[in-house]
């Protein structure tokens, strides 16, 4: 029988979701197991603190600034790539090169980058007379910097989907268009963007659950959350509640994915009902 | 074609099945804490001496690089002292922070090492998680004498007179001294400034700007929860109250109070005056600033002395001075002792493994490898017998830099202040504690700071209490 | 011929620089990690190498960090959840579209649900439940290949995979499939010859986007996995980066050794992949 084997994964999952509920439903122990009942407590007091909040806000802030610069990155390099220059194939094999890096290759890199004593950042901005940015240890630009490398990471598959799509575009329609006389840039704005809607939906989907889901790069470039907590998502702050410093709240670290959780379902519904309305499909 | 029928027993069947396997592994997960063999009793000596074969420990550690080394060499030592009987595998966790928690979590999961190191402000969870037996049980049973051990150490690792891990790495924090800055300033290397306003005086006249940007910082540090535990102790203040948690669970923290509010200050005025980068709270961040030359004073470990000494190797002389007083007027009791010690667990671990472990543990502790271990790092011997060795009395004569931590600490008069606080949860509350400094140094008011962070701990600290007073 | 017209020209300036901030950081690992430590840790720091130092790659190869074996861990690790879940969402893919059964609308919604869940949502009851598991008196997690039954076990099967197979599956007309029957073709066979055949793209779509996924795991493999030698690459490299903190050199080549297959993979195979990409995944 072909489905059961999926029944028993699905059940994992069913299973320790509501054990996952179950949890966020108890205290812990010094090891993490379930203490006693403590009802919605950690729920209560996860609201009321101006912390969660902030955490929230933070997990939203690096949603927009991963996946607007990402996607419409992706775009508009892949229109410019379409305006038949010399070097197309050097220039898009450049583009994807980030595809090859691993989440933790990419952030140990730009750790290094961003390195407050002898990183290369600072350096550049040194030749040219600017003064240091606190990259990783600025509230103002942890968040950035994360983000700048998760975009960085991004964009390779994002380029490579959207070269995807406009291959799929039949090359009738850009010429009939430029037959009527709308070349170029117009008929990238009425043509090409349309129909890429299904991919460039896609790749928003996609990436903004990655980016609600990201965490390596978060615990590779900012330890800790960063100064002042600036990079502390959702995702980052169970790991963190759950197994970082001697603590071992799975209790309240569970009403934090039991949230997270709630948060994707409505990320997802508003894609699908908002946004998917304008995608055409062919 | 199969009737439906059969598919819907074959359908059910395998959800039985399933929910039979779930229900099996989730039913044993929570009860047993990997107590399988073994407990916190301790073993005879025999216990080895019948042992066939060869007995495996693992050690976890913290120490990375030339500390990584100097341990590589003690446990190579160690197996070639005992081959065929005893082998020793080291495994590095990360750092501190990270190897407790891999502690922790090898404790849920059952696989616990046989030996971990484990830093001074984890040992209350660590008596606490009943997982290890003490040395001194080790000692009483094998009538071995614990007495070399240097008494300020002894002390603070002892609790209600035991010794519950053997101390290792000992360390105190020192003000490092770029000695060519220093000249070049116009200041004598050999009058360093003993408090944070001269510090923040001399920094001033270190701070080098070429227009308008800084080519050397007079003064750098991490924002690192264990100097603020310094300067509190150098004023002769606690930490924690309960008398620094000795007299009974410490119930809340006192950095909120003048002296960590001074420190605060202190920090944030330092980095607003231009007179030392913000690195932020890792210590390797402020490490390479020093190492790079760029700045000309800077606080941290004795234990990152060789790894100093190594990397200014022809570029410039690395000087050691006291760690400072919070201010002038400050006696104080002395920095607390810093480092970590050795922890032997008892659950899961076979009587041969346990006194493996206490073998490894006592050569650890030895006089000899003291010394190779202090000239190696930096870190002061916890074996007072250790400063007699004739290659540590070579290495001294050669490098003093190496026995300011020394002198420190024989200066040091152990009190409750000195001793430091013991918290179940400390790591947190340092963490918290860097969180305050660092709030104060991005601009938030450092009072205001301070109190934001002594009040995010609280909670922590009473459910702690709670779970272990069940 | 096209003439170089203003707009051409800027397109051409914006993609030059566009393309060298994004292979900036690929030239910075390689150029760092031939950098000697005094070069490297020197402020301000050196843009270009000042010859060829080879001790750092030598220093990566013999740290305490096992690259080598990591990289197998993760291999391993990739290719068994990769393979499981093509397998599963195969075979659950069919069913849901060739086979009529009992509540078919309610078990593919519950599915559907299983999407909606994020993993880290029941991260730590899978790792409660996971460290608890014993076999044979010993703890799962304690032994080698314990560790990689642990790494994997989450996530052998995911609606991900079952969502879009059903997609591609759904375009194949189903007049074909009856005479098929007709003509004695039983389901393996069917899927076997038939089907996978024509839904080549969108397998690989699911291949690569899975592997990808299990390849760049962080959080799970950080949990499980307690020496050097059992963890996955991923955290093996962060662990460098902590561990060599003190030798920015030797990290970089650590990390470069740890990309050059995956960036052979796509500098070679970049057509191969967005051809890959096109269908299935987009409809």
């Amino acid at each position: 029988m072909l489905v059961p084997c999926l029944v028993v994964f699905a059940l994992f999952i069913v299973w320790h979701g509501t054990r996952s509920v179950s949890l966020s439903l108890h205290g812990s122990d010094l090891f993490g197991r379930p203490d006693a009942f403590v009802g919605l407590q950690h729920y209560r007091d996860m609201l009321g603190s101006g912390e969660f909040r902030h955490i929230l806000w933070v997990t939203f802030a690096l949603v927009l600034l991963t996946v607007i610069p990402g996607v419409l990155g992706g775009l508009v390099i892949v229109l410019l790539l379409e305006q038949h220059i010399k070097g197309i194939r050097i220039l898009r094999t450049a583009f994807a090169l980030p595809f090859a890096f691993s989440v933790a290759s990419a952030s140990v890199i730009f750790a290094t980058i961003y390195n407050p004593a002898i990183g290369l950042a600072n350096g550049l901005l040194g030749r040219f007379g600017v003064d240091r940015i606190g990259w990783l240890t600025d509230p103002s630009w942890a968040l950035i910097s994360v983000a700048i490398t998760t975009v960085w990471m991004s964009i390779g598959y994002n380029v490579l989907v959207l070269s995807a799509g406009i291959g799929a575009i039949p090359a009738e329609l850009n010429e009939a268009a430029t037959l009527d006389g709308a070349g170029g840039w117009r008929a990238s704005w009425f043509i090409t963007i349309p129909l890429l809607g299904p991919q460039m939906f896609f790749l928003v989907v996609i990436s903004t659950i990655q980016s609600l889901q990201g965490f390596g790069q978060i615990k590779i470039l900012t330890p800790e959350g960063g100064p002042e907590q600036s990079t502390k998502t959702l995702v980052y702050s169970i790991y963190h509640t759950a197994f970082a410093n001697n603590a071992s709240d799975f209790g309240a670290a569970s009403a934090q994915a039991i949230v997270l959780f709630v948060i994707l379902l409505l990320c997802t519904a508003v894609q699908f009902g908002v946004l998917e309305r304008r995608v055409h499909y062919k | 074609m199969r009737s439906v029928r059969q598919r819907r027993t074959a359908v059910g069947a395998s959800l039985l099945a399933v929910l039979a396997l779930v229900a099996a592994g989730c039913g044993g997960s929570d009860n047993d804490s990997g107590s399988s063999k073994g407990n916190q009793d301790v073993p005879g000596a025999d216990a080895l001496d019948k042992a066939t074969g060869v007995t495996k420990i693992t050690f976890w550690h913290g120490m990375k690089g030339a500390n990584g080394a100097a341990i590589d060499k003690l446990v190579k030592a160690f197996n070639a002292a005992h081959t065929g009987k005893i082998e020793v595998t080291a495994v590095y966790q990360g750092d501190y922070d990270e190897t407790i928690t891999k502690y922790k979590t090898s404790v849920q999961q059952g696989s616990t090492p046989s030996v971990v190191q484990i830093y001074d402000i984890g040992s209350r969870f660590m008596i606490d998680s009943k997982q290890t037996v003490p040395v001194q049980k080790f000692a009483d049973k094998d009538s071995y004498s614990l007495d070399a051990i240097e008494p300020n150490i002894a002390n603070y690792y002892s609790i209600d007179g035991a010794l519950n891990s053997m101390p290792f790495n000992t360390s105190m924090p020192l003000l490092y001294i770029n000695k060519e800055a220093f000249v070049k300033a116009g200041l004598d290397p050999n009058k360093p400034p003993t408090n944070l306003d001269e510090i923040m005086a001399d920094a001033k006249k270190l701070t080098i700007k070429q227009g308008g940007k800084t080519v050397q910082y007079g003064f750098n540090a991490a924002i690192y929860g264990w100097f603020l535990e310094q300067l509190i102790a150098q004023s002769g203040t606690t930490y924690c109250d309960n008398e620094n948690g000795r007299k009974d669970l410490a119930s809340k923290v006192n950095f909120a109070d003048e002296q960590g509010v001074k420190v605060a200050t202190w920090y944030q005025q330092m980095v607003k005056q231009g007179l030392m980068p913000n690195t932020g709270k890792k210590t390797d961040d402020a490490q390479a600033v020093f190492k790079s030359g760029t700045s000309a004073m800077h606080l941290e470990s004795t234990g990152s002395l060789k790894g100093y000494l190594d990397a200014a190797k022809g570029k410039f002389t690395v000087l050691t001075a006291p760690f400072p007083h919070l201010t002038a007027s400050d006696s104080g009791g002395g920095p607390i002792i810093g480092g970590a010690s050795l922890w032997i667990d008892g659950p899961g671990h076979s009587d041969a493994e346990k006194r493996a472990s206490w073998e490894f543990v006592k050569f650890a502790s030895s006089p000899e490898q003291q010394a190779a271990w202090h000239t190696g790092t930096g870190y002061f011997p916890i074996n007072s017998k250790a400063l007699d060795q004739p290659d540590d009395k070579a290495w001294v004569a050669q490098y003093p830099q190496f026995t300011t931590a020394i002198t420190q600490l024989h200066n040091t008069k152990p009190t409750n202040a000195s001793s430091g606080c013991i918290l179940g949860v400390m790591p947190q509350a340092r963490k918290a504690s860097e969180d305050g400094i660092e709030k104060a140094v991005l601009g938030t008011d450092p009072a205001q700071a301070m109190k934001a962070a002594a009040d995010s701990i609280k909670p922590q600290i009473d459910q702690y209490n709670k779970t272990v007073k069940k | 011929m096209r003439r170089l017209t203003v707009g051409r020209f800027i397109t051409y300036v914006v993609l030059i620089l566009a393309a060298i901030a994004v292979i900036f950081p690929v030239y910075y690992v390689i150029a760092g990690s031939v950098m000697s430590p005094g070069q490297i840790s020197s402020y301000p720091p050196d843009l270009f190498p000042h010859g060829i130092f080879t001790g750092n790659y030598k220093g990566a190869s013999s740290s305490g960090t096992p690259i080598g074996r990591q990289y197998l861990n993760s291999i391993l690790q990739t290719s068994v959840i990769t393979l499981s879940q093509l397998v599963t969402s195969v075979l659950a893919a069919y069913a849901f579209v060739f086979m009529r059964m009992w509540g078919r609308i309610v078990l593919f919604g519950l599915f559907l649900a299983t999407l909606m869940v994020p993993w880290e949502s029941i991260v730590l009851p899978n790792y409660l439940t996971i460290t608890g598991w014993s076999i044979g008196g010993e703890r799962l997690t304690a032994s080698y290949a314990g560790t990689m039954i642990a790494l994997v076990l989450p996530f052998l099967a995911n609606a991900f995979g079952v969502f879009l197979l059903r997609q591609s599956f759904l375009q194949f007309p189903t007049e074909l499939r009856d005479a098929a029957t007709i003509d004695g073709c039983g389901h393996g066979r069917f899927l076997r010859q038939i089907l996978l055949p024509l839904n080549k793209p969108a397998l690989m779509a699911v291949g690569l986007y899975v592997f990808l996924a299990a390849w760049n795991q962080f959080f799970w493999p950080l949990l499980i996995g307690d020496s050097a030698s059992r963890r996955t690459l991923q955290i093996g490299i962060s662990q460098l980066n902590d561990a060599e903190a003190a030798d920015p050199g030797l990290i970089l080549a650590g990390v470069t050794l740890s990309i050059l297959p995956t960036l052979a993979i796509v500098i070679l195979g970049q057509r191969f992949i967005v051809r890959g990409l096109t269908a299935g995944a987009i409809r």
